[in-house]
């Protein structure tokens, strides 16, 4: 088996020294922001309770429409579909069945559409006024 | 009860996947390495096998799992036959002076108790990730195959654009997996699945260099990555960024692993086939793992036509042999890719706008935009306090250049050196596409360098630091642990 006689290079000892000091560094950012005690807002599963009632008037698979305010993110739309899954929410009205989600604003339909149930929290279900 | 029995199922298929292709003694770098590798492939063949199962109708249950376990194990049992008995024998750590070997092991144990606690704490502060596309993308893809049943093709739908129904499946596929075992969902499969990968990332980096370059080698490695903030964060919020470097780093690691094999005189397929099925599962993990599949099988290509060229000998690695078996044991993986992006997926969204790639192309502004970016993120990446991780990596591996052992005339270990060149163009050439990405990409250049750049980095981390340190350990004269064979 070789082996490596002799002294460690000073200088590269210090190298050593300065790369794990470096490196301790960032590793005492990360337990100095590690979240502690205060459990943050969990919005997946906030909004699969908020879904929950909707869920179980729709079908079970298939496709439905969806509306949602403007001014809302994208966002409120994926959480929609991630709690309605397996059901594919289009994000257009030109469907039998519309998921309404307005959880920040008054809702706001268009003038063809109307509320079959309201859910709360902003969860509607509507309907095409011209589909049977 | 269940939740055990599949989890002891799941690496028990990595464990036997890894045995199979392995060959070598039972020290403990050898253990180490084997254990967190197959807790990787066994989520790999978790998701595989789920896949497999739904595309052909039917529900995974754990009895399909205890079967499939059963073949995997007659497979192993087999391919001992096939074994040579040459035995590598880990690399010393021994040339370190005691005082700065303690303090190596001080910071080690103290960046390895940090990251561990940030990890468990922030799984449990956030249960279900963290990040719009764990429920946009992942666990919603994971929520369709496990409640879809006979209808889970609608949910990879161009009706979800966001969603990037064209991304593969292997994270989804696994969670699915697990849930359809349960019998329910659960938040903690995902999560625990996140922090899998983040640990057995961590410790294949740091088994694979004790095993190849010496304990203080190893220590020095990942420590570089276990105090990356960026990783930590990443691999615990439940994207695939950190399982894709997961499968990259094990494709480094085999084909090093090949190196060593054939200093041996001993060259052992097996780690071409381990390191071809992890790329394989690279290309089924992310659409930028399909990229360094493709790269490493050009990389190799070309090694192979250079290697022939040359006439080099003892190389075998650069044998189109070679070649091909990199190829088969991607092709099972690479087969059900195929298959997903041609019947299930609609197109990717970053190739859907061909008519004005020709006029990005030739944008020089958008060359010198990305080329600028890509410049600062070096710097930037891991989210590093006050020194970046990546000039701290650098800077120990051009001081170790100038100052190490090898320059007051030790002896320096060289041997093949193939699978080591091949990962390192592998590399090159990935992150030469992930630029090209960028100019073509249809999105806003500045929004899609913000949000996505830092994790394109990190899933080639663990792969750079593996190999700056490889390559540290053999310029410093400790590559001679694979040296000694035992038969």
């Amino acid at each position: 088996m070789p082996r490596n006689a002799g002294s460690f290079p000073a200088r590269l000892a210090i190298a050593v020294l300065i790369f794990v000091l470096g490196c301790l560094l960032s590793s005492a950012r990360l337990v100095l922001e590690a979240p502690r005690g205060h459990i943050p807002d969990d919005v997946a599963r906030r909004s699969d309770l908020r879904f929950a009632s909707l869920k179980a008037a729709l079908p079970t698979e298939g496709v439905v429409g969806y509306v949602g305010s403007p001014r809302d993110s994208i966002g409120y739309y994926y959480l929609a579909q991630y709690a309605l899954a397996p059901l594919v929410l289009d994000h257009s009205v030109n469907h039998p069945l519309i998921v309404g989600n307005f959880p920040s604003s008054a809702p706001q339909l268009p003038a063809n559409l109307e509320v079959l149930r309201d859910f709360g929290n902003g969860v509607l279900l509507l309907a095409a006024k011209d589909q049977p | 009860m269940v939740s055990g029995l599949a989890a002891l199922l799941c690496f028990g298929m990595g464990w036997a996947i890894v045995s199979t292709g392995w060959t070598g003694g039972a020290s403990p770098a050898e253990r180490m390495l084997k254990l967190f590798l197959s807790a990787g492939y066994g989520l790999g063949a978790f998701s595989t096998l789920f896949l497999v199962l739904r595309a052909l109708g039917m529900v995974s249950v754990p009895a399909i799992d205890v079967l499939a376990f059963a073949v995997l194990l007659i497979g192993w049992r087999l391919s001992r036959r096939l074994v040579p008995g040459a035995t590598v024998v880990p690399a010393p750590g021994h040339d370190h002076p005691g005082w700065l070997r303690g303090s190596l092991t001080a910071g080690f144990g103290a960046a390895l108790a940090a990251a561990l606690y940030c990890a468990v704490r922030r799984t449990i502060a956030y249960p279900n990730g963290e990040g719009w596309d764990v429920f946009a993308i992942w666990n919603l893809h994971a929520r369709f195959l496990f409640r879809g049943g006979a209808g889970w093709r609608e949910g990879f739908s161009a009706l979800i654009p966001w969603s990037h129904p064209d991304y593969p499946l292997l994270l989804p596929g696994a969670i699915a997996h697990f849930w359809s075992d349960l019998g329910h969902e659960t938040y903690v499969v995902p999560a625990i699945i996140g922090l899998v990968f983040t640990i057995s990332t961590a410790g294949v980096l740091f088994s694979a260099l004790m095993l190849l370059r010496g304990r203080n080698v190893a220590m020095l490695g990942g420590l570089a990555l276990l105090a990356t903030p960026s990783f930590i964060e990443q691999g615990t919020s439940q994207y695939a960024d950190i399982p894709l470097s997961f499968f990259i780093l094990a494709t480094v690691v085999m084909l090093c692993q090949h190196d060593a094999s054939l200093a041996l005189s001993a060259p052992w397929a097996g780690w071409i086939a381990l390191a071809g099925l992890a790329a394989g599962f690279a290309a089924w993990t992310k659409n930028e793992g399909l990229l360094f599949l493709c790269s490493l099988l050009f990389a190799r290509f070309l090694m192979s036509a250079g290697g022939k060229r040359t006439g080099q000998a003892g190389e075998t690695l650069a044998q189109p042999t070679s070649f091909t078996l990199l190829l088969l044991s991607a092709l099972p993986i690479l087969l059900i890719i195929l298959w997903f992006k041609r019947f299930i997926a609609p197109p990717g969204d970053l190739f859907v706008y061909a008519a004005t790639t020709f006029h990005k192309f030739s944008d020089l502004a958008r060359y010198r935009a990305i080329a600028k970016w890509f410049g600062k993120q070096f710097f930037r990446f891991g989210h590093w306090l006050w020194v970046p991780g990546s000039l701290l990596v650098a800077g120990i591996f051009v001081a170790w250049r100038i100052w190490g052992p090898q320059h007051r005339g030790d002896v320096v270990a060289t041997g093949p050196r193939t699978g080591f060149r091949v990962c390192v163009v592998a590399l090159t050439i990935t992150l030469c596409g992930y630029f090209v990405i960028y100019v073509i990409t249809p999105y806003d250049v500045y929004w899609h360098l913000r949000f996505s750049l830092n994790r394109l980095f990190l899933q080639l981390w663990p792969s750079a630091i593996f190999l700056c340190f490889v390559e540290i350990g053999v310029a410093g004269g400790q590559g001679g642990g694979n040296r000694d064979v035992s038969k």
